[in-house]
């Protein structure tokens, strides 16, 4: 059939298109071995150009499982064995690094060539980004206001955080957002809350002296005034960007808006700092911090203040979804030691933000609590496993 | 630490690999254990226009046939080498570093799952296959 040796009669090329009625040699490889540095890899198939155009990395320390991770995801990666014995075939081209003999067969005979029995292969799982580190390392070295007497240990650029944290670029930016992180001098920091609490009663202080909207702040003035009260000019970006959104439709940009929930979010957390408070005492000190212009509502609270009725008094104290773990494992443990039972509307807020590729936010509820219900006509209570 | 997954030899260029798979070990006669460079392990037919494929090995015929996998695969290979600037940079952490090379995909398999039938009349095999006594 083949008048002249060439390669598409050998190798893994031959096999795949063996013709109807013909046949193939299969040998060992004259490089056969067990060839441990060469693993298969199952992946979906829309990973698939991302793999072959240079669009992932592994990443991880060494102590630390490995994850594949895209431009906007991560993947366990998994090794999965098998029982039967699977033959790999490379394309007649394949040459591994010792170059000489091997060229010794009939050509003449249509071969093709195993190079190794692949034990199994490895596969991909997706998964949440490991972003609970990124948290703890960089609350290290939080930047207050005494930052030059501070600023030693471990400081963070973002090559630093990618070698550290197991999570895609993408999710990485998110996580950093979420955590209100700013980057100084190229450098990742977490603000210390109290040094946050400072610039943001300046805020307000400057505000009615000089009769801002709390609506429509105009970056520049703000910028200004506040850098002459000696505050350095990226935190000052940095504040208006954690307690407010930029208002797009303004003619001349640079407009920024107070967030309500956000700011009445920051002065329940300065006071609960201390511990819980009676809920009258609590509300009589927090409606007289906020800002005339926002409206405060119990509800802007969610997720980030838990009542209690203890005897005839209702108290209040801090629990901010941001400070729970982010694997659901772990924060319904967590949610159960800080109350046996929960209400859903209660609950909600403390599981709303939980991602586990898959599960959507009922299963996650059957996976991880009990759900009882005390009498037809009353509310579901959910409670640990 | 970062491992960057290349593929050295450009995504269009990026060959074929086939596996074939059975359910059984292949196993070699003691006096042959240590030549396995080009031994043959069996014949791979393929009767007619159809995916379908005999495999002979020893005494034993498989059938088969051929399949695409559900998921692909790729083939990777890790390269190991000395950076010799890192090793100057960092001196507390390892100074070899790690690479993954893409050397191939694979979408294909030709899969041996039923009993083989044997041969009464052939040659002594040099290499036979072997069910598996848990019959995975």
């Amino acid at each position: 059939m083949m008048e002249q040796p060439h390669s598409c009669c050998k190798g893994a090329e031959m096999l795949l298109n063996l013709q109807p009625t013909s046949s193939v040699s299969i040998q060992y490889h004259p490089f056969f071995g067990p060839h441990d540095d060469l693993v298969l890899l199952e992946l979906d198939e829309k990973l698939l150009s991302d793999v072959l155009y240079q669009r992932v990395t592994l990443r991880g320390q060494p102590d630390e499982d490995a994850v594949l991770c895209t431009k906007s995801k991560t993947y366990l990666v998994k090794f999965v064995g098998t029982s039967n014995s699977v033959f790999l075939i490379p394309p007649a081209d394949y040459s591994t690094s010792h170059e000489s003999g091997g060229e010794n067969y009939n050509q003449q005979v249509p071969t093709a060539s195993v190079i190794k029995v692949a034990p199994g292969n490895m596969e991909l799982v997706e998964v949440a980004p490991r972003l609970d580190k990124l948290k703890s390392i960089l609350s290290e070295n939080l930047y207050s206001s005494d930052e030059a007497s501070t600023a030693m240990g471990d400081l963070y650029k973002w090559d630093d955080l990618i070698n550290k944290v197991q999570a895609s670029d993408d999710e990485l930016k998110a996580g950093l957002q979420a955590l209100s992180a700013v980057e100084i001098d190229g450098y990742w920091r977490i603000v210390d809350e109290k040094y946050m609490d400072v610039i943001l009663r300046m805020l307000l202080h400057n505000s009615v002296l000089n009769d801002w909207s709390l609506d429509s702040l105009v970056e520049d003035k703000v910028v200004s005034v506040l850098e002459s009260d000696g505050f350095p000019r990226k935190l000052v970006y940095h504040c208006l960007n954690v307690y407010g959104s930029r208002v797009e439709e303004a003619m001349d940009g640079g407009v920024w808006r107070l967030d309500a929930r956000r700011v009445c979010v920051h002065f329940a957390r300065g006071i609960l700092r201390e511990g819980k408070r009676k809920m009258e005492s609590f509300m009589e000190e927090w409606l007289r911090m906020i800002p005339e212009e926002i409206q405060p509502s119990f509800d802007l609270l969610e997720g980030e203040v838990l009542t209690e009725k203890l005897g005839v008094e209702t108290w209040v104290r801090a629990l901010s979804v941001s400070s729970l773990p982010t694997t659901p494992a772990d924060r319904f443990s967590i949610l159960f030691k800080e109350r046996a039972k929960w209400e859903w509307k209660d609950l909600e807020p403390y599981i709303r933000d939980l991602n586990v590729p898959g599960l959507s936010s009922e299963a996650l509820l059957l996976k991880y609590t009990r759900r009882s219900q005390p009498s037809i006509d009353a509310e579901p209570v959910f409670s640990a496993r | 630490m970062q491992i960057q997954v290349k593929c050295s030899c450009g995504a269009e260029k990026c060959p074929e690999w086939a596996i074939i798979e059975l359910q059984g070990v292949v196993e070699v006669q003691p006096s042959f254990q240590h030549s396995l460079q080009n031994l043959q392990i069996g014949l791979l037919c393929r009767p007619s226009s159809q995916e379908n494929y005999t495999f002979t090995v020893g005494y034993h015929e498989l059938t088969g046939y051929k399949v695409a996998l559900k998921k692909p695969m790729v083939v990777l290979k890790k390269i190991k080498y000395m950076d010799v600037e890192r090793q100057i940079d960092e001196a507390t952490s390892s100074s070899s570093c790690v690479e993954l090379d893409v050397v191939g995909f694979i979408r294909h398999k030709i899969l041996f799952k039923t009993r083989p039938t044997t041969l009464i009349s052939g040659p002594q095999p040099t290499v036979k296959e072997k069910i598996n006594a848990e019959g995975a």
